[in-house]
């Protein structure tokens, strides 16, 4: 019976209490959603030098995106980077009151020392652990359209040009009916107009968050 | 239905099996394997070009860098070595690694193919002997130096500080026709400025009626140990690797440029082929780079400009290559220490920064390419030698002191154990007196080469050097692979250079 209350309270701490996360995501489960969500606050807080926070920057929706696009053996290895350290606190506890829980129920000072013990451990494993970690969400984070902008290195909006293999090949997908490009699209590439550091951003970039 | 002469068949088109015939079948869509085809059709030879991946229209270039490595790398640009883990990335589309490189072209130093000619019993791959190669590759695809126009503060600082320490530096060369500056060549280049193998020669292959399948993954060699007869594979869907069909192509003359990571697997998998040396997957060799974030007062604007513009050769000799560089926002954040807070104000300078780096040329950090028992991608063993890890030091302080001769308030190099910033060249003195491991440098390994390395003696090395196999005489190798050591120098140049005369033979033998 005991055992049997033990065994139900653990799993209650690894698989109980996610929020859903929004419907759009795709790949990743509540509980991932939930860990990713929690990190990129962590690493990336609100406030500071840079306006958006890990959540502003939607790093967990960002991710499932990009999880859904790399090699499933991969997406596992990321899986199990995000288990790992979403429940590593369960066996060695983050400090402070209540620290034997998942890293994304912990208060953001314990998950700020659960992330420096990463950082700053001294195994070579453990730190690349979080360097995996950071490595994922610092992606996801800087391929959000407000913190380019903010930081001033979104992409600039460039005149696509057409050239002769623009002719030989369809988009990815759809066979060669699907060329839209006439030979009087080509362009002569030869006198180069050097893009200005004000120039317009590229559409995909220059909207503002709604 | 068979492949039209100048034909470009997409996964689109896949209805059935395909089996075609030809003088000449080229495995790969890549610097090297372009060259070829294209020479070889344009000299009326009748050439099936094969490639793995899809062509990239201007609709699939993906700017966002994550999708961008996930769509055009192998392994969703995750790949890395074990031992030394360093990430190394090969593409996998049409125009192989040319679609996103940054299109540096430079000529092997003359000390480089001396020891090549010296050590590997080569005779015929000297400065004069390689020269009309580069020179005919050259003028085909444009290669020039960087034009001031678009080099970027980034590049010119970089140039400012070689000025200002007497140390040479010069622009970059590059196949690219009227660049803008954009500072994209990493996700593909949305100008088509540069002159990536897809948009050059495999459109003039195309024109000079070269059949050309993409979505064609080779598995195996076809014939005997001692004579190829052809190729045989999958027709796979781009990004996923679902296989839709079959296809086999019988030819005379077989070239394998699949990349110095995927020949080796292939050779290995078409029963050991061209291994009586014991060569193949053997001698793996990188670059290894490593950079340095240099921090101005000024506004540098450091994604503006030529990706790579400016370069030093200076330091050649003592294995190190410096030059300028530009990667996606996201790609270089990866390596910027810290989180938080602190995370966030390091960020925060990267209008104020530029971005350098170093290439060294380390010949005895060595590994291998293995092959897994399932699937084509290799398991890449590697590791950084403790005798090569002096080079990297010695590049870094160079670049914190080219940075601080350009005005440069700050230098983060990223090695752990050294201050997180440099403020003086005095703090970055710890590069050059600290002895470190190879575990402190984080590299990344983009050049690699030697896995079925050129030599005179048949006995050592898997092709001699025109790219012919030992073992095998109507088998070609045109890519990095068959390098016998680093060249010092981004490799691109001197591979297309090596394949457009590895064509000149295969047409002189049909």
């Amino acid at each position: 019976m005991c055992a049997g209350l033990v065994a139900l309270l653990a799993a209650r701490r690894v698989w109980v209490g996610y929020p859903p996360p929004p419907a759009h995501v795709r790949v990743l489960g509540r509980r991932e959603f939930g860990f990713l969500t929690a990190a990129a606050d962590t690493v990336f807080p609100p406030g500071g030098a840079i306006s958006a926070s890990g959540s502003d920057a939607e790093v967990a929706e960002r991710t499932d995106v990009w999880i859904g696009e790399v090699a499933p053996f991969l997406r596992v290895l990321m899986r199990l980077l995000f288990f790992l350290v979403e429940h590593a606190t369960l066996f060695f506890p983050a400090p402070g009151r209540r620290g034997f829980r998942r890293f994304s129920s912990l208060d953001a000072a314990q998950r700020e020392a659960v992330m420096s013990g990463w950082a700053e451990s001294s195994l070579g494993p453990r730190r690349l652990v979080f360097e995996s970690l950071r490595a994922v969400l610092t992606m996801s984070y800087l391929s959000d359209p407000a913190v380019l902008r903010e930081l001033g290195v979104a992409p600039r909006d460039i005149e696509p040009g057409y050239c002769e293999a623009d002719l030989l090949f369809p988009p990815i997908g759809h066979g060669p009916d699907a060329i839209r490009i006439e030979p009087e699209d080509l362009r002569d590439v030869e006198a180069p107009a050097t893009l200005a550091c004000d120039a317009p951003l590229d559409p995909r970039y220059a909207a503002p968050r709604a | 239905m068979s492949v039209s002469a100048g034909e470009v068949r997409v996964f689109a088109q896949y209805a059935d099996d395909v089996v075609e015939t030809a003088e000449v079948v080229v495995v790969g869509s890549g610097p090297g394997g372009a060259i070829v085809a294209k020479e070889l059709a344009e000299r009326g030879r009748d050439v099936v070009l094969l490639e793995e991946g899809p062509p990239f229209s201007l609709d699939d270039l993906e700017i966002d860098p994550a999708l961008s490595m996930s769509r055009t790398m192998r392994e969703s640009g995750l790949r890395a070595t074990r031992g030394s883990v360093m990430p190394t990335m090969q593409a996998i589309c049409l125009g192989g690694g040319s679609l996103v490189n940054s299109a540096i072209c430079v000529r092997a130093p003359d000390f480089v193919l001396d020891e090549w000619c010296e050590r590997y019993g080569l005779t015929k791959t000297t400065r004069a002997d390689l020269d009309p190669h580069y020179s005919a590759v050259g003028r085909f695809l444009g290669i020039a130096p960087t034009p001031d126009e678009v080099q970027g503060r980034r590049n010119l600082l970089f140039r400012q500080g070689c000025d200002a320490l007497g140390y040479s530096s010069e622009p970059i060369s590059r196949n690219v026709r009227g660049c803008r500056g954009s500072g994209e060549c990493f996700t593909g280049c949305r100008a088509r400025a540069k002159q990536s193998m897809d948009i050059s020669a495999v459109p003039a292959a195309v024109r000079a009626g070269c059949r050309v399948l993409t979505s064609a993954r080779v598995e195996r060699v076809t014939g005997s140990a001692d004579r190829a007869e052809g190729v045989r594979g999958s027709i796979v869907e781009p990004f996923t690797g679902r296989v839709a069909g079959r296809f086999e192509v019988h030819a005379r003359r077989v070239v394998l440029a699949a990349g110095c990571m995927a020949t080796p697997v292939l050779l290995e998998k078409s029963g050991g082929l061209a291994n009586r040396s014991r060569q193949v997957g053997r001698n793996l060799r990188f670059h290894p780079g490593v950079a340095i974030v240099a921090g101005f007062d000024e506004h540098v604007d450091p994604h503006f400009g030529a990706t790579q513009g400016y370069q030093s050769l200076q330091f050649l000799r003592d294995g190190y290559k410096l030059e300028g560089l530009w990667a996606p926002a996201a790609v270089l954040a990866v390596r910027t220490r810290g989180f938080g807070h602190v995370l966030k104000e390091r960020l925060a300078q990267l209008p104020h920064s530029a971005v350098w780096d170093a290439i060294g040329s380390c010949n005895r950090s060595i590994g291998e390419v293995r092959v897994r028992r399932r699937g084509l991608d290799p398991k890449l063993l590697w590791r950084l030698h403790p005798a090569d890890v002096p080079i990297l030091a010695r590049a870094l302080y160079t670049l914190s002191e080219i940075a601080f001769a350009a005005g440069a308030h700050s230098v983060v190099t990223g090695v752990p154990g050294v201050p997180t910033e440099f403020h003086s060249l005095d703090d970055a003195q710890v590069l050059r007196n600290r002895s470190f491991r190879p575990s402190d440098f984080q590299t990344g390994g983009n050049h690699a080469f030697c896995t079925t390395r050129m030599h005179g003696d048949r006995e050592r090395g898997v092709v001699d050097e025109f790219g012919r196999c030992h073992d095998v005489a109507n088998l070609y190798i045109a890519d990095t692979g068959v390098f016998p050591q680093c060249p010092s120098v981004n490799p691109m140049w001197t591979g297309m250079a090596l394949a457009h005369r590895t064509a000149g033979l295969i047409a002189e033998s049909l």
